[in-house]
């Protein structure tokens, strides 16, 4: 216990700290002064834009992470169950190896599927169903489509883990007692691997609310998320404003963690 | 159990013929982006998009004439090897108390060890920087770069770890300390091996991340470059099909290396089933 | 549960560590390959290497390899993405640099802030191969020293797709035609944005906007926000995106039409608004607090020596460098007519543009920047 608490200590609590430190003091001269004031935040609160993009960015997060889960589920059901075991690993990892490319390369990848002449609209295009190429890049839901595809293994693999363990006896004696299949699902199995999921959906949703790299690439002006207007800050040295608007950010996602703690059951992922 | 038995109702089938199919077009999903990858490290054009003008094995033959590449590859390993061990120490460690009590303030507990997952990666960033140059005064390295990395990789193994700790079945552990196994034996022989998937997959996860991590990465590394930051600063200005190049050799690499660990012990039990059918013989 | 888990964990744990033992073994042989290629190339008296914060576009690997070869000074180069950023990198990291570049005004201004120190530019051999404008820029004098060696120049101008913009854009509000919704591309640079807008609006100097200038221009920023398809971060993008046509202007550096045409994109024009021009002209300096000042002119003189590549560096990138001797070599290429559209044999063009530099108000800037392109 003591080693995590120190390194955890040293590491992060200290620069957070710091980093609280620094919402509250001033940009100037592409430097810090250490001058207290709240004109930071008072900044923050006075600019609607901001606020906007935050619930943009909170839609494009909920969006993805449902569809991500969505997606994922029954990829990891199968492969729980049915798949054979010895193949099981294989496949699993197999999933994770797009991620040993790189994280831009992938989302860059996604012009050359979603652009004017991509792999898609050149496919309709030669197939005769559509004359001019559909406009599918530089959207919001752009955004929500590469972000799905981008965190689908984090979902899956955390999914995976927790249906591993189920036993699938109990699917069968709720048959044998009359359930319906879905309903035996529904009962059993989920609450089962209601862990699994809280931790999919941390995995998932949370990172997405700190994304700039992908909604840069894609998203157009449209698909504008709170990350990058934090990237715009950090790029000249206003650390302050960076500082104040990422803690808004994180104060956010601790009010949602809160205020959804019995439906996410954050009790049960992290023990009584 | 039903699949082992081979038992399965018609109902069963249909699902898993559906649920196949599924499979298979998640894997067409997940990998037509890297197969367009792959492709375009061929094109002769610089730039990295349709339309193929020609194909080319140039774009490699720079990635081996190139230190920096290497460099970056191999800095990106080391760290990525350190960041793993470490988070999969710190993860394990902590999902114990989280998960069985012992701890003053759990809830606190909770929240400060999952909390690097929900700062934006920049605000780590930064925060790290500032810590190391201008309080601790030390100089920025792969080892600092390490620190960054683990802090935001830990979290999630601990989460992993945690999640399959929860379901854990202490009957088990009492029955072994029934027979007369100690702590450490009930935690080796017990507890361990059960939860080594939750780690295992924990491990992964962690390297993975490691391995692609840039934001955090780029602030407090120094003067070394890890890969994704080569890569994001040569797309910068434009090389892409040399950065493909790259992105495929190391796809190549990986694939290569995990065929190997299945293999290896396949390769492995055969020599032993071999050796055993021998050995009566000998004796 | 447990008779079927245990086995598999072991065939788990062989797999597994079989992945970690190949990877740290194919990892230890690279390491031991590395150790060799070292060995072989620092063949040498010196043994330093030089941590060079720079841009991609300054340097050849081949380059840095004969100048291993001729010093024995080996060099590291670091990719850096804007001018704050360097300067704020080498402002915290102290001597982990040794060498930085830095863009125009920006010199003078790390300069001041002691993070640099000047040198003889013209005791080097290399500066003889430099237009005589270029050993003499005012604002990187330091009394007979220079704070930085000069390296290349670009102006920022505007490059459309005559099929769809039929008349000439010669003026910055010209973009704002409703005609254009969605088809112009730039780059992320909020301090070059907010500088367009200045040059738009009457600004005085575009990079270093008052308060009130900034509120003009942001308001400028506004009308322009929705002919934006999309803010790129990376250079190739703009390419692309006048490439395939889903954009029919993008600002740029000289030689964005070229690239457009090398990579099989329809031909693109260049238009120069007439409220005048951004640009910039880069070059290296010395950090003050690295611990290898003594090597920086060796190798500075070694690197830029190399006539060759100051003229493969042009044909590559497009924009011109300050190195008269290659435009000797181009000419002799047959390269004289591109060298010539782009201006090459006349540095002073660039002193004539609005500079890129450090702003006296860099949160304003941005505060605006976000303000209308937030989501």
């Amino acid at each position: 216990m003591v080693p995590v608490a120190v390194y955890f200590g040293l590491f992060f609590v200290v620069p957070f700290a710091l980093i609280v430190c620094f919402s509250f003091w001033v940009d100037s001269n592409y430097t810090v002064v250490h001058h207290w004031t709240i004109e930071n935040y008072r900044y923050f609160a006075s600019q609607s834009v901001y606020v906007h993009t935050m619930w943009s960015t909170l839609w494009v997060a909920l969006a993805s992470t449902a569809i991500t889960l969505g997606l994922a589920f029954p990829f990891s059901y199968w492969l729980a169950r049915y798949v054979p075991r010895g193949l099981q690993k294989l496949l699993l990892v197999l999933v994770i190896v797009p991620f040993w490319t790189s994280y831009l390369l992938r989302v860059y990848s996604w012009l050359n599927i979603l652009g004017d002449n991509g792999l898609i609209n050149t496919t309709l295009q030669k197939l005769g169903l559509i004359d001019q190429p559909l406009s599918l890049l530089y959207h919001r839901w752009t955004v929500v489509v590469v972000l799905v595809y981008l965190y689908f293994p984090f979902a899956a693999l955390t999914l995976y883990s927790s249906i591993d363990r189920f036993d699938w006896d109990q699917l069968l004696a709720a048959m044998d007692l009359g359930a319906s299949p879905v309903t035996a699902l529904r009962r059993i199995l989920i609450p089962q691997i209601r862990p699994g999921i809280t931790a999919a959906v941390i995995f998932v949703l949370i990172p997405i609310l700190g994304e700039y790299l992908a909604p840069q690439i894609v998203g157009g002006t449209d698909g504008i998320m709170i990350g990058n207007q934090i990237d715009e800050f950090q790029k000249y040295a206003l650390y302050a404003r960076a500082a104040s608007l990422s803690l808004l950010v994180a104060a956010f996602i601790v009010l949602l963690l809160i205020l959804f703690r019995r439906s996410l059951g954050t009790r049960e992922a992290y023990g009584a | 159990m039903a699949r082992e038995a081979g038992v399965l109702s018609g109902r069963g089938k249909a699902a898993r013929g559906v649920l196949s199919g599924y499979g298979a077009f998640v894997y067409v999903f997940l990998f037509t982006p890297i197969v367009l990858l792959v492709l375009f490290s061929f094109n002769a054009s610089e730039a990295g998009s349709f339309p193929i003008t020609g194909w080319t094995l140039g774009w490699y033959r720079q990635v081996f004439g190139d230190p920096d590449i290497q460099d970056a590859l191999r800095t990106t390993l080391k760290v990525g090897v350190q960041v793993t061990a470490i988070s999969v120490v710190l993860g394990t460690m902590a999902a114990f108390p989280l998960v069985r009590g012992g701890l003053r303030f759990p809830a606190g507990f909770r929240v400060a060890m999952t909390l690097p997952i929900m700062i934006p990666g920049i605000l780590i960033g930064i925060s790290l920087l500032i810590l190391f140059t201008n309080v601790l005064h030390v100089q920025l390295t792969q080892q600092t770069a390490v620190i960054g990395q683990s802090l935001y990789t830990t979290p999630f193994v601990l989460l992993l770890v945690a999640a399959r700790l929860e379901g854990f079945d202490r009957n088990l552990e009492r029955a072994a300390s029934d027979l007369g196994a100690n702590a450490f034996n009930r935690l080796r022989y017990i507890v361990l091996p059960l939860i080594f998937p939750a780690i295992l997959a924990g491990a992964l996860f962690a390297f993975t991340l490691s391995f692609d991590e840039f934001v955090i990465t780029y602030f407090i590394i120094g003067s070394s470059n890890t890969l994704p930051i080569y890569i994001y600063t040569q797309i910068k200005y434009g090389i892409t099909p040399e950065v493909n190049a790259l992105a495929a050799l190391v796809l190549v690499a990986s694939i290569a290396l995990l065929l190997l660990a299945f293999i290896l012990p396949a390769g492995y039990r055969l020599v032993r089933k071999l050796t055993r059918r021998a050995a009566p013989a000998a004796a | 549960m447990s008779e079927e888990h245990t086995p598999l964990t072991r065939a788990e744990l062989l797999k597994r560590g079989g992945v970690a033992a190949a990877g740290l073994s194919a990892f230890g042989a690279s390491n031991a390959l590395a150790a060799t290629m070292r060995g072989a190339g620092a063949a040498s008296t010196e043994g330093v290497t030089l941590a060079w914060l720079t841009w991609f576009d300054h340097f050849f690997p081949q380059q840095l390899k004969t100048t291993l070869k001729q010093t024995g000074i080996a060099c590291h180069p670091k990719l850096a993405p804007s001018d704050s950023e360097i300067y704020t990198t080498i402002r915290t990291t102290g001597s982990q640099f040794d060498i930085a570049a830095m863009d125009a005004l920006w010199v003078p201004y790390a300069h001041k802030s002691g993070l640099t120190e000047s040198f003889d530019l013209n005791g080097m051999k290399a500066a003889k191969q430099l237009y005589p404008a270029a050993r003499d820029i005012a604002i990187w004098k330091d009394g007979s020293n220079s704070m930085a060696y000069p390296n290349g120049w670009s102006t920022i101008q505007t490059y459309y797709n005559p099929k769809f913009v039929k008349t000439k854009p010669d003026s910055y509000d010209a973009l704002l035609d409703p005609a254009y919704k969605k088809k112009i591309v730039y780059e992320n640079s909020p301090e070059t944005f907010v500088a367009f807008a200045g040059l738009a609006t009457g600004a005085k100097v575009p990079y270093d906007q008052t308060l009130p200038e900034i509120a003009r221009s942001k308001a400028w920023l506004e009308k322009l926000k929705p002919n934006i398809l999309k803010i790129v971060d990376q250079n190739f993008e703009t390419v692309n995106a006048l490439k395939d046509q889903s954009a029919w202007i993008g600002l740029g550096n000289l030689g964005v039409d070229l690239r457009v045409k090398a990579a099989g994109g329809p031909p693109i024009k260049v238009a120069y608004p007439k409220e005048g021009l951004l640009g910039w002209f880069d070059g290296e300096q010395m950090v003050k607090a690295s611990k290898h000042k003594d090597v920086f002119l060796t190798f500075m003189d070694s690197v830029e020596s190399q006539t060759y590549w100051a003229a493969q560096n042009f044909l590559k990138n497009g924009r011109p460098m300050f190195n008269e001797a290659a435009y000797k070599l181009l000419v002799k290429w047959g390269y004289k007519k591109r060298a010539d559209a782009f201006n090459y044999t006349k540095p002073d063009t660039i002193f004539k543009a609005h500079l890129q530099g450090p702003a006296r108000n860099p949160q304003a800037i941005t505060d605006a920047f976000n303000e209308v392109f937030g989501g």
